[in-house]
């Protein structure tokens, strides 16, 4: 088990440093030269050369990759172009809501999905099952700002039933929750109707297996088959789903920030591409990375975990 | 005669499928005595498992039961609830599957698993543990307190099934069921578990439905032999009223083809020629007509059965004629 | 002998689509899948006749009125007819979908294949490189590449078909190792074929299933990301109609009208349920005959 998780962490990391160098060799093989960008065209020569030196773009290519990963192990990703401050400070402020709304929106997902999913299974074939069927597929595509529009126009400017911007008072834990709600509801919707599928369909796998045949050939009673034997095994697929599902939601959270006009890393990179503040922008990107590669590596630990097949290495 | 552990009186099934009805079983009558273990033996589509289904209660959902009546224990089960059944299930009447591999939940311990079916019983974990590594024990499995910790995949196949016997028989139940138990394994270790299996039904006392297509076995195990063709029986009697002296051609056939039976030695392994018929649409006649080598006109009937001594029962027109009653 | 296993799949490939369609059609979901697909598709190609009004000619007068008879769903904040707007917009998404996905395809095969049926140490590497790409939340991604070149639609392809190589690539890897082993494989390997001929005759019929479904699904996924990076302003410039670009109007005059968003939203959502629906009823055509191949 030991011997697993140090080798899923070692993968983890060689792709970290992979992604991060990637990243960097895409910023500098792109045609457009991010300090024209930030400046604009009317940039004297002295001003490029300083911003050069300052943000290290003029040490060869190489150098700059290892100065930026010795940086980062040191949790210094660059300072913001015109504040001066940390970029990891201002990446750090920003995170909290950003981790809060995926927290909140994966948790309602999964557990309506998987109590869908469960009951769809069970339940297989009859009304209940094909109507929960079709809307799964129906929401499941649907962008999630769409929805975020959608829930914006009707719930929060029309009917005024729910905040139509920011993340609520600082301190004020049910204020920021009714905050929350719509976000959340938006980036949810769509996990919700894919992770009832998955549910649904690896419940119907497990339920037809040899051992379930067994429990039932027990008496045992059939809510204790159906939570305590086959849904612990159904639900295995869904960890690593939503650990891989991060990416998804972290873009979707990109939108619903901007539409519900939440702080968070979303709102952070959009405005900092406006201003042209290259060290944001690319410090939120390589955080938002980290915290995918973090979210898959934990998904795959935690599937081996509840599985001692994959723990004692069959 | 004390009444059998379970009776089963013209019992037909059918599943209802894309094509029409498939009447998996007709008309089928078998008794479990006391204490005895019954064989049934058939090639695939012989009804076996839709009769353990029927009998477990554990049908498919497109499954129907035409008519018949199945008693155990002075009711009938196809009339009682199915929380009525559950409670039967695990407790008077046990079973043991053909595939060993798939019988246990692969992520519980096997302990835990042999504690779960235990769940009616008030005694606390510890003794249920230890009731569990007894069994263990008995079926032959060594250091069982240690292996309870175990899981599936970490047991072979054998000791599976031995596991799977073991958990069948922990609840001292009347009737134990078991499909194909040993198929799935080599035969050294078929020859180990059943006389296992022979001990342990000594002891507990409990009568076996034992299903195989492993003519060897069955004779060495059983008491009393069914033979099914395509969905009903077509002999029964004493393992040694019909292995010695078949009366059905079909019991001969399979025992002509039986590995085991064959006296020289040969290139050619004879077989039945022919295959089973389509139990969609089937005929009015005898249902082994077809591949039979001693069809003839009758045949176009149905056979009556018919005694060749209190035991001994055929359905066929050659013994009808022989030894009308 | 070789050639004709050959054409034996190649015959299988054509009787085989319309077997597909045929099965699409009796499949409901499928059927409306494919009704709506085609009302995109259609309107899509014949965009510049059927528009009632030319998309961007503004029209400052009839600014900001609800639908009506002479404009079905109302006009935008400069005169221009939302309807034609949302009609164009199809055509923006479609030309941003197919060269995408094309090309993710392309080389998500051709990388998927060389790593399912080459050596072990390729396959690593090219695994590894997927695995880096797949690492990047997409949106994110595409965010940081136009914080650099700046907003257009070709970075958005370009972006989109990078990100999504690893999906396909994926998919043709496990199916290539899959095949790789199986029978008839190896009967052509004895018989002296070429890599080639055996990726080419033998491997891509077989995939070609698994991957249609797969960018069926993919599509609205896609046309969403467009429309999304369009929305946030990075993505079509201006005043090209985007669906996403008519949501960010419609989003700027929320307190105004709500018909901006509502024309934005639904061809997206019926692009998204056509597609989807598709995909679902193409995966139940194409799935259990692929367990029957391969054996």
């Amino acid at each position: 088990m030991i011997g697993y998780i140090f080798k899923r962490l070692g993968l983890a990391a060689i792709i970290t440093v992979l992604a991060v160098t990637l990243l960097f060799l895409i910023i500098h093989m792109i045609p457009g030269d991010p300090i024209t960008t930030m400046l604009g065209p009317r940039a004297t020569p002295e001003l490029r050369a300083a911003l050069e030196e300052r943000m290290g773009l003029d040490k060869p290519l190489p150098i700059q990759i290892v100065l930026f990963f010795t940086n980062m192990l040191r949790g210094d990703l660059g300072t913001d172009v015109f504040s001066g401050r940390a970029v990891t400070a201002i990446v750090f402020g920003q995170l909290p809501y950003t981790l809060a709304l995926i927290f909140v929106s994966i948790t309602w997902a999964a557990i309506l999905g998987i109590t869908l999913g469960c009951y769809s299974a069970v339940n297989r074939n009859s009304l209940g099952d094909r109507l929960a069927g079709i809307l799964s597929v129906s929401v499941i595509a649907v962008p999630a700002f769409v929805v975020s529009l959608y829930s914006l126009l009707l719930f929060a400017v029309k009917l005024k039933w729910f905040p139509a911007i920011g993340a609520g008072e600082p301190g004020n834990l049910p204020d920021q929750f009714w905050h929350l709600v719509l976000p959340s509801l938006a980036i949810g919707l769509s996990w919700v109707g894919y992770i009832a599928r998955l549910v649904r369909a690896s419940m119907l796998e497990v339920l037809g297996e040899g051992h379930i045949r067994t429990a039932r050939a027990f008496g045992l009673p059939k809510s204790w088959i159906t939570y305590k034997y086959a849904l612990r095994l159904a639900i295995l697929p869904t960890v690593t789903v939503i650990g891989v599902g991060m990416g998804f939601l972290l873009s979707a959270a990109v939108f619903t920030e901007i539409v519900f006009s939440r702080p968070g890393l979303g709102k952070l990179v959009i405005d900092s591409i406006t201003t042209r503040n290259y060290p944001v922008v690319m410090g939120s990107v390589l955080f938002s990375t980290l915290i995918f590669v973090a979210s898959t590596t934990l998904a795959d630990i935690i599937n081996a975990l509840l599985d001692p097949r994959t723990r004692k290495g069959s | 005669m004390s009444t059998p552990t379970l009776d089963i009186r013209n019992l037909s099934v059918s599943y209802s499928t894309p094509r029409g009805e498939l009447k998996a079983l007709r008309n089928v009558s078998i008794q479990i005595p006391n204490k005895k273990i019954v064989g049934i033996v058939g090639e695939s589509g012989c009804g076996k498992s839709t009769l353990i289904s029927a009998i477990s209660k554990l049908m498919a959902t497109n499954a129907t039961v035409k008519s018949g009546e199945i008693e155990f224990h002075n009711s009938d089960i196809l009339k009682i609830s199915n929380q009525q059944m559950s409670e039967l299930l695990g407790t008077d009447i046990s079973l043991v599957f053909q595939d060993p591999m798939q019988t246990h939940n692969p992520v519980l311990s096997i302990g835990r698993q042999m504690v779960d079916i235990q769940f009616r019983d008030r005694l606390s974990k510890v003794e249920k543990y230890n009731r569990a590594s007894e069994m263990l024990s008995l079926v032959g499995i060594p250091d069982a307190e240690e292996r309870l910790k175990q899981y599936p995949f970490e047991f072979s196949g054998g000791m599976r099934q031995r596991i799977a016997i073991a958990m069948a028989l922990m609840a001292k139940p009347s009737l134990l069921i078991a499909d194909e138990p040993t198929t799935a394994l080599d035969a050294t270790l078929e020859v180990q578990i059943i006389k296992r299996l022979r001990e342990l039904q000594d002891e507990i006392g409990c009568s076996i439905l034992f299903i195989s297509h492993h003519l060897g076995v069955i004779a060495e195990l059983c008491d009393e032999v069914v033979v099914m063709y395509a969905g009903e029986v077509v002999e029964s009697g004493s393992v040694r009223d019909v292995f010695h002296s078949p009366a059905h051609p079909y019991t001969k056939a399979l025992l002509e083809c039986d590995p085991g039976h064959i006296k020289e030695k040969t290139r050619n392994l004879p077989t039945i020629p022919g295959e089973i018929p389509d139990l969609v649409n089937l005929s009015t006649g005898c249902v082994f007509a077809e591949r039979c080598s001693k069809k003839h006109d009758a045949c176009e009937e149905r056979p009556q059965f018919s005694s060749l001594n209190t035991e001994h029962f055929v359905a066929c027109h050659l013994t009808g004629q022989e030894n009308a009653l | 002998m070789t050639s004709d296993v050959g054409k034996m799949n190649e015959t299988k490939s054509r009787s085989e689509l319309s077997d597909i369609f045929y099965h699409l059609v009796r499949d409901p979901l499928g059927l409306v899948g494919l009704i709506i697909v085609g009302l995109i598709v259609f309107s899509a190609i014949f965009a510049p006749w059927i528009v009632p009004y030319d998309p961007i000619a503004m029209n400052i007068p009839d600014r900001m009125q609800g639908p009506s008879l002479s404009h079905l769903v109302g006009t935008d904040q400069l005169g221009r007819d939302t309807f034609s707007r949302v009609i164009m917009g199809g055509r923006v998404a479609l030309q941003v979908a197919i060269p995408t996905i094309g090309g993710a395809i392309t080389i998500g095969l051709i990388l998927g294949m060389i790593a399912g049926y080459g050596p072990k140490w390729l396959d690593n590497v090219i695994v590894l490189l997927f695995d880096t790409v797949r690492s990047f939340p997409t949106v994110m991604f595409a965010l940081a590449v136009v914080a650099l070149v700046g907003p257009s639609l070709n970075t958005v392809i370009l972006v989109i078909m990078v990100t999504s190589i690893p999906t396909y690539g994926r998919v043709v890897r496990t199916l290539t190792q899959s095949l790789r082993n199986s029978e008839f494989i190896e009967a052509e390997r004895s018989l002296g074929a070429s890599v080639f001929r055996i990726m080419r005759v033998h491997i891509l019929p077989n995939v070609i299933g698994p991957i249609a479904v797969l960018a069926a699904m993919d599509i609205p996924t896609v046309i969403g990301l467009e429309a999304g990076l369009s929305f946030l302003g990075m993505g079509v410039k201006p005043p090209t109609p985007s669906w996403g670009s008519l949501l960010n109007d419609g989003y700027n005059l929320i307190r105004n009208t709500p018909w901006l968003i509502i024309a934005g939203g639904i061809p997206l959502i019926l692009t998204t349920l056509g597609f989807t629906f598709l995909g679902e009823a193409l995966r139940d055509v194409v799935d259990p005959k692929l367990r029957g191949r391969g054996k």
